[in-house]
């Protein structure tokens, strides 16, 4: 098929219509660029939605028409081609194009990898049913949503997904069970004592919490539908869902299969460029530097750079540590740098359970080198300058803990 | 009913300064500041802070309101009958002087009056001591000695009248401060009036001072030793008054020769330099109009008699007495210490300024008493008495408003003392204080503000104390527990006074008793007042005989003394050092005093704030040498060592005392601190002719207490179980204020633990930080504050007023608040309202006032705080507000 784009302008794919994807074509739009003509191709039926808020969706704290990221129809009429629900499956480098699932082939000048991730699945015996989800799309959310009567469902993993999964699912009447292998939740981010007020605060809204605790077995019904899980103890519960929630996995498969260098996602150069010419990747299909990304802020980064490569203007994207700055349910997480202390580092603490406000700092010799605050994480960006910037908070030390404000009106 | 305004006098110092106070008519309302009584002659309506302060002690907190007998409220007849039976038993079985009375320049005349005569003429025994013991014990016999009475020769113009005012062993400054006043005007209004100080210490009254003899602590007697022989090496003595109304004066200015030979030795001995005491010396040789002033510095000493009569004999020499602005000017520190004097409620005296050896005074007395029972002889002075409780010759003690658990020497001796006593009465206004802790009865007395009767003050002005509240509870006058008790005892119709005034007649009538004349103190003028005039008495000073109701300024102007020829007497003298000396063991000499804002054992001063405004906690001074040498830090624990006992304080780094020499004020006891009781550490050291405890010192050793955190609690409750190593109540207007010093690394849930009953729940608020050893809890209830707690490595100080505000009878805590009273200091923080855009940590009130600002959308909001541009999640809440601003327009 032919394209429908004047011949003067170099036709860009973006593969993927996903959060990264769809920001790129938008931003590339909105700069006023005349070089390109812009196609999107996504897999899902919806395209441009902020996958962040499907947390929101499901807990139906927000309608359909609020997901939006951006506004897909004003893009078409500036003339970006949209395909979606129906994604990539092959790519011919060396011709430069690109045949999807209903055998369309669309051939591009440059091309953009967004192919995002997956959920991780894991392959307990007997998760291979239908009612074992991942928590990631749309359609995953559709479902939970749909899901009829009171069900007794099992999330697996007590990650910020998986909590928010199960407290979605909690307020539409079910029963949940959230499975979470380490000793507490968010341990990435939190600490014990932090993830105990979480835990309190989750265990009030009726979520059960297995903790250190994964199912061994799903116990499938004859018509192969999970009904039980099995739990490390033994243990026989109801389940009707699964959800898992355990992690991302970068979506590669189409990569690799078109020879792309791929190691655990798509290797990219400082300018997001893949391994061949006129081929780039970001988000989170893409590696860069050894790592690969899950939040939005340095995925924001990578587009601001990747318009001005496409755009011939240079930059170079480097990676900015991101703070992780949470919200589950009402309840603010903030958490940066080292949270378990070393030997070396000390810990400053203000506890204040009945106001559920929590703040832990991490010191060594002179620098914050972590924090997590909990409840009130009003000074989360303040902490998180102070590490970045290397700030000497030697004279700040006792006032530290109580905020940017104090310290300030100290040290003045 | 409107309010009623009450002329009385001060319950602190011996000045003795009048007072008005305004009772409003209604009793719910606060009575409020008192004012000083501009017709009173003492202080001509000034009064100090104190006693500005008197109307803020009008507190009914932890008054004693009923008996109280083996820790169980009793009625007044039940503990009555319980006091007498066991007097009569121990009288019966053991004799008389199984029975002691300790009282207390606290107590009116009346009240001492009734004791005195209940005991000496009655029950028949002369064990009635008194905490003026501790006070001017050394005075009364250093007059004696000297006049052959205990005669306060001047009066209070004199101060102002004088031309040098020799000030030794006072800081008037502090501990009458109104008298101060009044020399501080006079020397003002006369540049060429000459104030010298002589005091080991620096003290706050040396502003005034031409000159200051820091000498070292106890060798007062030398420098007048000196005095009177530097007199007669140039002739300054009055040769006539010398030979007409003095007897002994060669052997004395021989001994004067004899031990301060020469301006050297003198100022040697003294540890002052030669030419200080040289410009002393000068001075005293060129001043006819000289008044020497001494107080607790020269009476608190093993020598202390002889201090006295050393400085007598200058003024006898000189025959500077019963001049206008000259004479041996004693001040006492008690309201009524003078009144316990003329009623002759010391052991060593008898009645009316009569003692026991005075030939015919038993038999007068016991005529006047009709006294079935009439000791015989001296009774035991304070110290002695308490040895002899614990030697249990002393089966019962009534001890009546005044608290030797503090104030006596050697507080070790007097608990076992206690402890061992078979009963223990103490009358107290007060429920908790370390004495009522030992007693076995408990009666509740009436307090100044509701007592009726008369005080005397430093210059023998007899002035009305008068009741202006009603008593609270079951209080009663303890004049009128003692007839009570009498009455039991047997003896109704000399005891059944129906008023205080027939006591105080009855007291004026015994002091013109057979006196024409014989005797100093002779109020027969009053001897039958009604009880009209009693109430209007207006202040005089005795002398006021029949005949001349105006009274007597001045004594001795006609040159007549007490004794048998009239004529006054010279006392040779040595003077001697205190009796424990500085050794490598105990290297550190300890003085004791006062602060200006507090008086005694804070039992009243300690229920107003803003007296502690001035000193907070105990403390000990100590010279920087000293504290550099010992690693100890300004306001860091310190601890005191004796051979009797210990005390932790606070230090207070000071060049204000000498290298070697410490000094710590005398206020605090156990209900205020947990070992801050200065009397632990002084022996039971004293002057074998008055009795008086050398309580100005003590030889000691200092160490600095390391290793430790230092604290400030603020609590909404009173806490009872504080386990630290300090603690010291700090007295608040809201709630209550400790400073306390724990182990470093004390572990936070035993601190909790002692702040904060399980049963009162609440929620904890928790601050650690080892980097800097902070931490901090705070325990709130129902959204308040319940109590709080701060600890560092350093003393330092922590804005307690907030922090007291926020205590339970505030508003509620805010989240903001909450973490406000962990940092110590208002919240000056934004309140960002609850975050609602994560990213750029924008809260909802940060959005709202951007709103009212102007900001009409989600866009706008971006644009002007960013909130909404990095993931966008909180977009629809931050859509949530825009319509708000319709509403609010609508």
């Amino acid at each position: 098929m032919l394209n429908s784009f004047p011949s003067d302008s170099e036709h860009l794919v973006i593969i993927g219509a996903g959060m990264a994807g769809s920001k790129l074509a938008h931003d590339l739009i909105q700069e006023g660029n005349a070089r390109y003509s812009v196609t999107l191709i996504g897999e899902e039926a919806q395209v441009g939605y902020n996958r962040i808020m499907l947390s929101s969706l499901l807990a139906q704290n927000i309608t359909n028409d609020e997901m939006a990221l951006v506004d897909t129809s004003k893009m078409q009429d500036e003339g970006v081609n949209i395909i979606s629900g129906d994604g990539a499956v092959n790519i011919d480098i060396e011709a430069k194009c690109i045949r999807l699932e209903s055998g369309r082939i669309v051939s591009y000048d440059k091309l953009v990898m967004a192919t995002g991730s997956r959920s991780r699945m894991l392959p307990i015996p007997g998760s291979d049913a239908p009612n074992v989800m991942g928590f990631r799309t749309w359609e995953d959310v559709d479902a939970m949503i749909n899901l009829a009567g009171q069900q007794s469902v099992s999330v697996i993993g007590g990650g910020l997904l998986g909590l928010e999964a199960a407290v979605g699912l909690v307020k539409q009447g079910h029963k949940v069970t959230v499975f979470h292998l380490a000793e507490w939740l968010l341990n990435r981010q939190l600490d014990e004592e932090s993830a105990s007020l979480l835990l309190k605060r989750m265990e009030q809204m009726g979520i059960e919490f297995r903790l250190e605790d994964s199912p061994t077995e799903f116990i499938q019904s004859e018509n192969g539908v999970v009904t039980h899980a099995i739990c490390k103890s033994g243990d026989k519960i109801d389940a009707n869902l699964v959800v898992m929630a355990v992690g991302i996995v970068p979506e590669v498969e189409l990569a690799k299969v078109s020879g792309l260098e791929v190691q655990q996602a798509i290797l990219v150069d400082d300018k997001m460029q893949t391994s061949h010419q006129d081929v780039y990747a970001l988000g989170e299909c893409c590696e860069f530097d050894g790592q690969t990304f899950g939040l939005v802020a340095p995925i924001w980064d990578q587009i601001k750079v990747l318009i001005n490569e496409l755009n011939g203007n240079g930059g170079r994207f480097v990676i900015e540590p991101t703070p992780t700055k949470l919200k589950v349910s009402g309840v603010n997480l903030f958490s940066v740098g080292r949270i378990e202390p070393t030997q070396e580092d000390s810990c400053i603490f203000f506890k204040d359970v009945g106001a559920n406000h929590y703040r832990k700092l991490v010191v060594n010799d002179g620098l914050l080198v972590g924090a997590i605050l909990y409840g009130n994480v009003a000074d989360g960006s303040w902490y998180f300058q102070l590490i970045q910037n290397k700030t000497n908070i030697s004279d700040m030390l006792n006032m530290l803990v109580f905020g940017e404000a104090y310290c300030l009106s100290k040290v003045a | 009913m409107s309010a009623t305004t009450t002329k009385t006098t001060c319950p602190y110092c011996g000045v003795g300064c009048g007072v008005k106070v305004t009772v409003p008519s209604s009793q719910s309302e606060p009575v409020p500041p008192v004012s000083g009584d501009i017709d009173h002659p003492a202080n001509f309506g000034r009064l100090c802070v104190k006693g500005s302060s008197l109307a803020s002690t009008l507190k009914s907190d932890d008054r004693l309101l009923t008996p109280i007998v083996d820790g169980k409220q009793v009625s007044w007849d039940s503990a009555l009958d319980s006091v007498s039976e066991k007097i009569s038993q121990v009288v019966k079985d053991h004799g008389p002087d199984a029975f002691a009375f300790y009282l207390s320049g606290q107590i009116l005349t009346e009240d001492y009056y009734v004791a005195n005569k209940l005991a000496k003429g009655f029950i028949g025994t002369a064990n009635v001591d008194t905490n003026s013991r501790l006070c001017m014990a050394s005075a009364v016999v250093g007059y004696k000695r000297a006049f052959g009475s205990d005669t306060v020769p001047c009066n209070y113009e004199d101060l102002e009248l004088c031309d040098l005012l020799i000030m030794i062993g006072s800081n008037a400054a502090w501990t009458h401060p109104i008298l101060f006043q009044r020399i501080v005007e006079a020397k003002k209004q006369r540049p060429n009036m000459k104030v010298v100080v002589i005091d080991p210490r620096e003290t706050a009254t040396c502003d005034i001072a031409d000159l200051h003899l820091a000498i070292t602590p106890g060798t007062d007697a030398a420098v007048f030793s000196y005095l009177l022989q530097r007199s007669a090496a140039e002739n300054i003595l009055d040769t006539d008054f010398i030979t007409e109304h003095t007897n002994g004066f060669q052997g004395t200015l021989d001994k004067a020769l004899e031990v301060t030979p020469d301006l050297s030795s003198a100022a040697e001995f003294c540890g002052v330099s030669e030419e200080s005491l040289e410009q002393l010396a000068r001075l005293w040789l060129a001043t006819d109009k000289s008044i020497s002033f001494y107080s607790q510095g020269v009476n608190q000493s093993s020598s202390g008699v002889d201090k006295c009569n050393a400085i007598i004999n200058c003024h006898l020499a000189t025959g500077r007495i019963g001049k206008e602005g000259a004479g041996p000017f004693s001040i006492t520190g008690q309201p009524n210490a003078m009144g316990g004097r003329e009623v002759g409620g010391l052991a060593n005296q008898l009645a009316a300024h009569m003692d026991f050896a005075t030939p015919g005074a038993q038999k007068l007395v016991q005529r006047f008493w009709q006294a079935p029972n009439m000791a015989t002889e001296n009774g035991l002075k304070a110290v002695d008495m308490f040895q002899a409780v614990e030697e249990g010759k002393i089966k019962v003690i009534w001890i009546m408003s005044t608290n030797p658990m503090v104030s006596l020497p050697d507080t070790a001796q007097v608990r076992r003392a206690l402890e061992k006593c078979e009963l223990v009465i103490v009358s107290d206004c007060k429920a908790h204080t370390d004495t009522t802790a030992m007693g076995d009865v408990l009666l509740p007395a009436t307090g100044w503000s509701e007592k009726d009767g008369t005080v005397t003050n430093s210059e023998r002005r007899i002035s009305r104390q008068r009741g202006l509240l009603p008593a609270p509870g079951e209080a009663q006058h303890d004049w009128w527990a003692i007839c009570e008790v009498a009455k039991r005892l047997g003896y109704q119709s000399a005891f059944s006074y129906r008023s205080v005034n027939e006591i105080f007649v009855e007291h004026a009538a015994l002091s013109a008793f057979e006196n024409n004349g014989k005797r100093d103190f002779d109020i027969g003028h009053f001897s039958q007042m009604s009880k009209e005039e009693y109430d209007a008495l207006v202040p005089v000073q005795w002398p006021v005989p029949k005949g001349r109701p105006e009274g007597t300024k001045r004594m001795f102007e006609d040159g007549r003394f007490f004794t048998p020829d009239k004529k006054a007497k010279f006392i040779p003298i040595t003077p001697q050092l205190p009796i424990n000396k500085a050794s490598s063991e105990w290297p550190f000499t300890f003085n004791t005093g006062r602060v200006r804002d507090q008086w005694h054992t804070m039992t009243r001063t300690g229920d107003s704030a803003l007296l502690t405004k001035h000193t907070d906690q105990p403390y000990v001074e100590i010279h920087p040498k000293d504290a550099k040498m010992l690693g100890i830090g300004d306001k860091s624990l310190v601890r005191l060592i004796s051979s009797v006992g210990e005390a932790l304080l606070k230090a207070k780094i000071s060049q204000g005392v000498a290298p070697g020499n410490v000094f710590s004020p005398i206020h605090w006891t156990q209900q205020f601190a947990n070992s801050a009781v200065v009397s632990n550490l002084i022996p039971q050291v004293f002057d074998p002719l008055s009795g008086q405890p050398e309580s100005k010192h003590a030889q000691v050793k200092v160490e600095a207490v390391n290793d430790v955190s230092y604290g400030l609690i603020i609590s909404a409750k009173p806490l009872s179980n504080l386990d630290f190593i300090y603690w010291c109540l700090v007295p608040s207007d809201e709630g209550y204020h400790y400073e306390v010093v724990c182990p470093e690394g004390q572990s936070v849930d035993s601190i909790q633990s002692m702040l904060n009953k399980e049963e009162d729940g609440g929620e904890w608020l928790e601050y650690t930080n080892p980097t800097t050893h902070q931490v901090r809890l705070a325990n709130v209830v129902d959204h308040k504050l319940t109590v709080a707690a701060y600890l560092h490595p350093k003393p330092e100080s922590i804005s307690c007023d907030w922090l007291e505000s926020k205590l339970v009878k505030s508003e509620p805590l805010t989240d903001l608040d909450r973490m406000a009273i962990l940092v110590g200091i208002p919240s000056n923080v934004e309140d960002k309202g609850e975050i609602v855009c994560s990213c750029f940590q924008i809260g909802s009130k940060q959005i709202e006032k951007a709103i009212a600002e102007g900001v009409d959308s989600v866009e706008g909001l971006g644009n002007s705080l960013k909130c909404g541009t990095n993931c966008g999640s909180c977009i629809p809440e931050l859509k949530q507000f825009i319509p708000i601003k319709a509403d609010l327009a609508v």
